[in-house]
């Protein structure tokens, strides 16, 4: 750091003294720098530098173009996922900048990985991932110049928000649409009109009403044990204390869950439903009595275990709640 | 003392009554089933006079109870409406009673949102304050005088009685009798419902749920008899749904769903087409009444399916009709190409606000589903898989109901109040299906009603009305004879757990409503250790002291939060209210909020501000204050002047909002936090703690030398929790701030002499004293 500012400073003088020829020199050298630059960004929309790289486009003089770099650790070992989602984010940036129509040379988006050029890390005196950085045309960087990443997050939008700011340059970030959806929706709608077509002569099937109360109670359980809520709020599977490795699967506050959490209601919910019917059958089916009898019994004790375990799960959740039935 | 034996008492009632009703209810079916079997066989009148005597009791019990158990907060507290919401409906109610129904509807409100004001006629649902004023009006005429504040306060409470009635009329469409009087029962006590509609909480949702209960009746009714009475009757119903609740939405939305899935199913009829064309008509008609709802119906996406059904059902028609005329080869391929187009356009109409829907990010986890419902949630989808495998038209709408509501309610926690009702008519059906069958004796084995009904249902698909009732009684003789019962130990021991199960939900239900939904949050109750109770009422403190000290037609800045609450108790004028209209006006409020004192003054001259209330926590350790929602007011600020305020001024340059030394300068010298800090460092709460210590945000305050120069201090309530200040007028002239420069005046005397002859001196010159010497040493 201390030495490239240390020649940046240095160079005006040089130029001074020297004169005309050491003035196209430099001016060579940049011309084939930025070549060399619009190159690369043209074969890829982020450039990965490594530490000569990084150092001979992005750190030293003369350049006439901003550069931004993300700092960041993509090898699967160093296990970094939101290097990873920011990774996504600065790509879909990356490319929204390199098809839009006011493309440049003016600002280049670069990727410096810390296993290709750990040495930059170290001068730089950074010590997270991912950091963001920008690198001005003219000057040093300021304290502006690094991404506040704590409090803004990583969206695309917001990084070229804070493109604008630094560089004025605009971005507006369009995000490729995710066609996995409607290709997953349009696949299934062919596999069932196509199973419908094969099986035209024998349609009796749609008229089960046990397939169809199955698929109404799947809905149901799904949606009262909190899927939607996993869907949207994404927690994590289950919980593992880092001091003593114990897995816990309960979420200790009422307020969220875990992914876990919502199966394990969500079959206890079922059996619950499930010994009910159970129940409703041993009453109502032709049989042998012994047997209805067992049925019975085993439809009456799932009711009131898995009900008793429920309230259970659902206290040491909740707390003060007072009540509990069986199980403490 | 003597208040919270009261509410200790009010508690006991209401869970024995819950109890009771239900031990009552199922004592019902046993005869109620029995009763139905000695009309069939004997012709006796007198068992059905037994069975309706009992229902009358049941429903009259459940109706007592849903309504004592809502009323914890008026017996702790008093009768006084909640929140901020219900404070504006009072405000309209009140001003509909005294003004009367035009003026109400031409109400132009230039209390709020000063200097904008608010038109209030053509921008609510008008059924709740109407339905309120109607009440008062006819109790009012029998010479019963009451105040509208108590009629609004007690009306969620008996229209929750209303909405057990139409449930039990409801299920008893879908299923029998005493699965009616279960669900009548669950839905009175269900924490789900009794969240919006406790006594004070005077909302849309108290009346709307009656309604919806009601409309869906009398849909359900209509497509049972295709007669145009019934369905006159449904639209009339969902037009007072739709001048009460945006909710409306959902019927109109389910009831076309039903009759696309009908047709589907083949299960079309002239029943059907009768109920619907009627509905879908009338009902449009009617809705467009409401001067909120307007053009709605015809305008947005979310009506369009109901249009779309209405098309697809006349073109349905007439291929029924064209079907006797046209050879079978052409009407086929004319049947396909209508059907296909048509089911195209629906779906995709449908499909657009349940999309626009899903992105209301609030989803329900599964302990709130535990906590409103408790075991109706793990036993209605056997209710549900009984509707569905004894299938017939009005279960098909039932089904279609829970899965939609039940949707509903996993993407968002607030939707919980739609799926309530379904789900206490399912889970009655799966119980009155076990006791049906269990509390019986084994002598007479009763014939299950399930099948019967089934039977009944494809017989009438089927076209084919032979008499049944000789065949159903020989086929229970046969039955009665082949089978043995279960026998009686495992039947009352079923039974037993059955009913201590629902024990178990009554006192869950109370449990919840006492200490989850019962609070009034205008007044505030703490609890010391020894069990003692402290109630807070500085909010009302405060506001009564605006309404008594302040010019009448003062104006009053505070965060929206307040705004209602200002309007309804202190009858002032606001400059932003709970009615969020117009964010760039709440954006200068937060501006003036978060800027220095000098631009706030500039700000609230413009705004002709008299008096600024903010509430402030750190007192008492309130955590709902003006300073934890301040980041809101910065951001909102933010996004209207971004050039004035940014949020990271806001933040330590380690991203941290704190009050302490270590916050930023901007945000200890901004008025919101001069306001709630003012005087405050001179205040030392307890011994332990230094004197200014917040206890909300447990620091001790990083400015404690706070002066003002606009404001003055006007009013702080008794625990500080409402702070008060007057805006001062412009003085005069304002003072300079730095001593003016002592010019020492010329002397008016000129020398005479000239130039030459006069004699200099050094301006300034230091004097020196001679004969003291300054070190001794």
């Amino acid at each position: 750091m201390l030495n490239a500012t240390l020649v940046h400073r240095a160079t005006p003088s040089k130029w001074g003294n020297a004169g005309n020829s050491s003035m196209n020199l430099l001016k060579n050298m940049l011309v084939e720098k930025v070549e060399q630059m619009m190159e690369w960004s043209s074969r890829r929309s982020v450039i990965r530098m490594n530490g000569d790289k990084f150092r001979r486009f992005v750190k030293a003089p003369p350049r006439n173009y901003s550069v931004i770099v993300m700092f960041t650790a993509l090898q699967p070992q160093r296990q970094c996922s939101v290097c990873r989602q920011a990774n996504e984010e600065y790509q879909v940036l990356a490319n929204s900048w390199r098809y839009s129509s006011a493309f440049s040379n003016k600002l280049f988006f670069t990727v410096v990985d810390y296993d290709e050029g750990a040495d930059v890390f170290q001068q730089l005196n950074m010590n997270s991932a991912p950091t963001f950085m920008h690198f001005p045309a003219k000057g040093k960087p300021k304290r502006a110049d690094t991404f506040d990443l704590q409090r803004i997050g990583f969206a695309s939008e917001q990084l070229a928000k804070w493109i604008a700011d630094r560089t004025d340059v605009q971005i507006r970030v369009f995000r490729p649409p995710n066609y996995s959806g409607s290709i997953a929706l349009a696949l299934l709608v062919s596999l069932v009109g196509g199973l419908l077509y094969l099986r035209r002569n024998n349609l009796e099937f749609i008229y089960n009403k046990t397939g169809w109360a199955m698929a109404a109670l799947c809905v149901v359980f799904a949606m009262t044990s909190g899927q939607m809520w996993n869907h949207i709020r994404g927690p994590p599977y289950a919980h593992k204390n880092p001091q003593n490795g114990q897995v816990s699967y309960i979420h200790g506050s009422s307020q969220a869950q875990f992914v876990a959490e919502s199966h394990i209601i969500l079959l206890l919910n079922a059996a619950i439903t499930m010994g009910m019917v159970l129940l409703n059958e041993a009453a109502t089916s032709k049989g042998d009595v012994g047997k209805r009898r067992i049925i019975c019994l085993v439809g009456l004790g799932l009711v009131v275990f898995f009900f008793s375990f429920l309230l259970s799960i659902f206290r040491s959740k909740y707390h003060g709640y007072p009540y509990s039935f069986l199980i403490k | 003392m003597a208040e919270q034996h009261t509410a200790a008492d009010g508690k006991h009632k209401a869970s024995p009554n819950a109890g009771g009703s239900l031990h009552g209810n199922s004592r019902t079916n046993a005869v109620g089933g029995g009763g139905g079997k000695g009309g069939l066989s004997g012709g006796l009148a007198q068992p059905a006079g037994w069975q309706s005597l009992l229902s009358f009791t049941i429903l009259f019990l459940a109706w007592l109870a849903g309504f004592s158990s809502r009323l914890f907060a008026v017996i702790r507290f008093e009768s006084i409406i909640h929140e901020f919401d219900p404070w504006f409906n009072y405000r309209s109610t009140h001003h509909l009673t005294t003004n009367g129904f035009y003026e109400f509807l031409n109400w132009f409100d230039e209390r709020s949102w000063y200097p904008l004001g608010r038109i209030v006629g053509g921008t609510v649902y008008p059924g709740l304050m109407v339905t309120a004023g109607l009440i008062h009006y006819v109790l009012n005429l029998l010479h019963l005088t009451v105040h509208i504040r108590d009629v609004c306060v007690f009306l969620a409470p008996v229209f929750s009685g209303l909405t057990s009635i139409s449930t039990f009329l409801l299920t008893r469409e879908l299923w029998n009798q005493g699965a009616g009087l279960l669900a009548a029962c669950f839905i009175a006590i269900v924490p789900g419902y009794i969240s919006r509609s406790v006594a004070g909480s005077f909302d849309n949702e108290g009346i709307a749920i009656f309604a919806l209960q009601f409309t869906y009746y009398l849909w359900v009714k209509s497509i049972k008899t295709g007669s145009v009475f019934w369905s006159i009757g449904c639209c009339l119903s969902y037009f007072y749904m739709v001048s009460a609740w945006g909710g409306y939405v959902f019927i109109i939305n389910l009831i076309p769903l039903h009759v696309f899935v009908l047709l589907l199913m083949q299960r079309y009829s002239r029943r059907v087409y009768i109920a619907y064309s009627t509905f879908y008509i009338v009902g449009l008609v009617l809705s467009m009444q409401i001067p909120f709802v307007g053009f709605q119906p015809i305008r947005t996406s979310e009506h369009m399916a109901a249009a779309g059904v209405f098309a697809l059902l006349q073109a349905y028609a007439l291929l029924q009709y064209l079907k006797d005329r046209l050879t079978k080869q052409e009407f086929q391929t004319l049947f396909f190409l209508g059907v296909s187009l048509a089911a195209g356009v629906v779906f995709f109409t449908i499909h657009i606000p349940i999309i626009a829907s899903v992105s209301e990010h609030q989803p329900t986890t599964w302990v709130s589903f535990f906590f409103d419902l408790h075991i109706l949630v793990c036993t209605f989808p056997a209710g549900l898989w009984f509707c569905i495998k004894n299938v017939n038209d009005e279960r098909v709408f039932v089904a279609l109901y829970a899965i939609s509501a039940v949707y509903f309610a996993g993407v968002m926690v607030r939707l919980m109040l739609t799926l309530t009702p379904v789900v206490c008519m399912l889970s009655a059906i799966a119980f009155s299906s076990v006791f049906e069958h269990y509390l019986g004796d084994d002598m007479k084995r009763e014939n299950p009603p399930i099948e019967d009904s089934s039977d009944e249902d494809d017989k009438r698909s089927s076209g084919n009305l032979y008499d049944k009732a000789g065949k159903v009684r020989k086929h229970v003789s046969e039955q009665e004879k082949a089978e043995e019962g279960l026998g009686p130990n495992i039947k009352s021991i079923v039974t037993m757990l059955m009913l201590m199960l629902l024990m178990m939900f009554a006192v869950h239900c109370t449990w919840v409503t006492s200490n989850a939904y019962s609070s009034p949050s205008v007044v505030l109750a703490s609890y010391n250790n020894d069990g003692t109770r402290n109630i807070l009422d500085d909010f009302r403190e405060a506001y009564y002291w605006l309404r008594q000290n302040t010019d009448e037609h003062a104006r009053v800045m505070s965060w929206w939060d307040y705004g209602y609450q200002i309007a309804g108790m202190a009858n002032r004028t606001t400059l932003v209210d709970n009615n969020t209209w117009n964010n760039s006006h709440i954006a200068l409020v937060g501006k003036a909020m978060s800027s220095n004192e000098s631009a706030a003054y500039e700000i609230m001259r413009s705004l002709d501000v008299d008096y600024v209330l903010i509430i402030f926590g750190g007192v008492i350790g309130y955590s709902g204050d003006d300073i934890n929602k301040f980041l809101w007011m910065v951001r909102i600020a933010e996004g209207e002047h971004p050039k004035d305020i940014r949020e990271s001024d806001y933040f330590t340059p380690q991203g941290e909002f704190r009050v302490d030394k270590a916050g930023s300068p901007v945000l200890l010298n901004c008025l919101m936090y001069k306001m709630s800090y003012y005087r405050f460092g001179e205040m030392q709460l307890d011994f332990r703690t230094p004197p200014g210590f917040d206890r909300t945000r447990n620091a001790e305050i990083g400015n404690k030398d706070i002066k003002f120069k606009h404001l003055e201090e006007a009013f702080t309530s008794e625990h500080w929790l409402v702070r008060i200040y007057k805006v001062k007028k412009l003085e005069n002239r304002e003072p300079l701030e730095h001593k003016l420069r002592s010019i020492v005046p010329r002397q008016k005397y000129t020398s005479k002499k000239t130039a030459k002859r006069k004699r200099g001196h050094i301006r300034n010159k230091l004097v020196l004293k001679k004969g003291k010497k300054l070190n001794k040493k």
